[in-house]
């Protein structure tokens, strides 16, 4: 049975077996109890700022007007994950798949590093490569590709557990990317 | 003479050991009514289901604190449904429970539920719970509109996913907090719930239910390794690096000139 999981401008139709989630970097902030009724930017009260940096996974820095975070997986994604997945990915087998979609500032909409446009959804099992890993795990391969959607700067970061099963691999990242869609914030 | 009495105490003796017996039975047939009660049954006979505990005593909670109802037993054709929700840095979480390859604990809690206190104590200490291998723990409170934010930012355990969801709730017919759930991952059916007053309890029950002793016995043997040094050292690494006045996206991270944005076959791709 898929499931719906929406939020800050990006929303996907997760297919069986995928499970995801869309956050926003916990931005290091006091840590008072009127912190806890803050209002995020979505309209909906939030607990970033009691969180603070005791919160698990990535930390950034104070004054960073952090942006969405999306990691879809076909495994229990560990908290305390890192943005790219460290964390989770080894604890990956071969059978799973990771996919992170990390948005930049609107300063990076524009830049050449950013200049293709909208979402890959038809990857193929050769995109990937064991040197476009943040850390080479062995057996595991990854895919990186900067692109902007939605006048939006992301980068698409896809972790296989291992070539053996890209074809499949690939073929279910594929159905979870297309859909995905991208609004403009 | 001394056949006689020989005779006489010997009958003396089984005469003891008769009523010894019939003791035993009858304390044997009463613990097995009051677990029959503990289990929802009808002690009597008469068609009521128990709603006391086993010490004759009604379950109390604190006023305003829904009180747990009996423990019941799992309905094999039960479902378990997926969990969505809010997480405790206003992100936007599904985890699945059914159809996957491990299975899930999930923990119904409250921030205003004085028996709950001990159970967010016990998953804050890296050695208070006790899981099988495969076997995920989350913790599911109510929405925020339910909860206290600034007590549920200080009980929510580091390293355990925190999901606020009241259709969680309502979707596992939850009667009162703390209460357990096991979901079969593969089947994607519930295996066993009820409550109790602590973890422990909670972990007997839990290897009842499943026939898993590693809920009660630690297993160290292929459980997966923490991700925390991989995180840490991102973490520091980033702080240095921000420090250094190092940004993301600066020139100096690709010394072998930009990402590859033009990746063989990535055209194609889009």
């Amino acid at each position: 049975m898929s499931a719906s999981l929406s939020g800050w401008g990006i929303s996907t139709q997760l297919p069986d077996g995928w499970e995801g989630r869309i956050s926003l970097r916990v931005t290091p902030t006091g840590t008072t109890h009127d912190e806890a009724a803050a209002v995020a930017p979505s309209g909906r009260r939030t607990l970033r700022a009691l969180a603070g940096s005791s919160a698990p996974g990535a930390v950034g820095w104070p004054g960073e007007i952090p942006n969405p975070v999306v990691h879809l997986a076909n495994f229990a994604l560990p908290p305390g994950r890192g943005d790219f997945g460290s964390g989770a990915t080894d604890r990956m087998t071969e059978a799973n798949a990771l996919i992170v979609l990390f948005e930049y500032g609107p300063e990076s909409v524009g830049q050449p590093l950013f200049a293709s446009q909208g979402l890959p959804h038809t990857l193929r099992p050769h995109h990937f490569r064991a040197n476009a890993l943040q850390r080479q795990i062995p057996g595991q391969v990854g895919f990186q590709h900067f692109f902007t959607e939605a006048g939006r700067a992301f980068t698409l970061f896809v972790v296989l557990g291992s070539t053996h099963h890209a074809p499949t691999l690939t073929a279910s990242c594929n159905r979870t990317l297309a859909n995905t869609r991208i609004s403009p914030r | 003479m001394i056949l006689t009495i020989v005779v006489v105490v010997e009958a003396l003796v089984i005469v003891a050991l008769a009523v010894l017996v019939l003791g035993l039975l009858r304390s044997h047939a009463d613990i097995l009514r009051r677990l029959h009660a503990l289990d929802g049954g009808d002690p009597d006979g008469t068609g009521v289901a128990a709603t006391t505990s086993a010490g004759g005593q009604p379950f109390q909670t604190v006023p305003e604190i829904p009180g747990p109802g009996p423990v019941r037993i799992a309905d094999p054709k039960a479902a378990a449904k997926d969990i969505v929700g809010q997480g405790l840095t206003d992100d936007s979480v599904v985890i699945r429970t059914a159809g996957v390859d491990h299975d899930t604990v999930l923990a119904f809690l409250s921030t205003g539920c004085l028996t709950c206190q001990g159970f967010w104590s016990d998953f804050a200490s890296p050695d208070g719970v006790l899981l099988p291998a495969r076997t995920r723990l989350v913790v599911v409170t109510k929405d925020l509109a339910e909860e206290s934010p600034a007590v549920l930012a200080e009980l929510a355990p580091p390293g355990i996913d925190v999901v606020l969801s009241s259709q969680a709730w309502a979707d596992y017919d939850v009667p009162g907090s703390p209460y357990v759930v096991a979901v079969d991952g593969a089947t994607g059916r519930v295996q066993g719930e009820g409550t109790g007053m602590s973890w422990e309890q909670v972990a007997g029950l839990l290897a009842q239910a499943t026939g898993d002793r590693a809920y009660l016995v630690a297993d160290t043997s292929g459980r997966p390794v923490k991700p925390e040094s991989d995180v840490e050292r991102e973490a520091r690494v980033d702080r240095e690096l921000l420090a250094a006045g190092v940004l993301p996206g600066d020139p100096s991270l690709y010394p072998d000139g930009p990402p590859p944005v033009g990746v063989p076959g990535v055209g194609d791709a889009t």
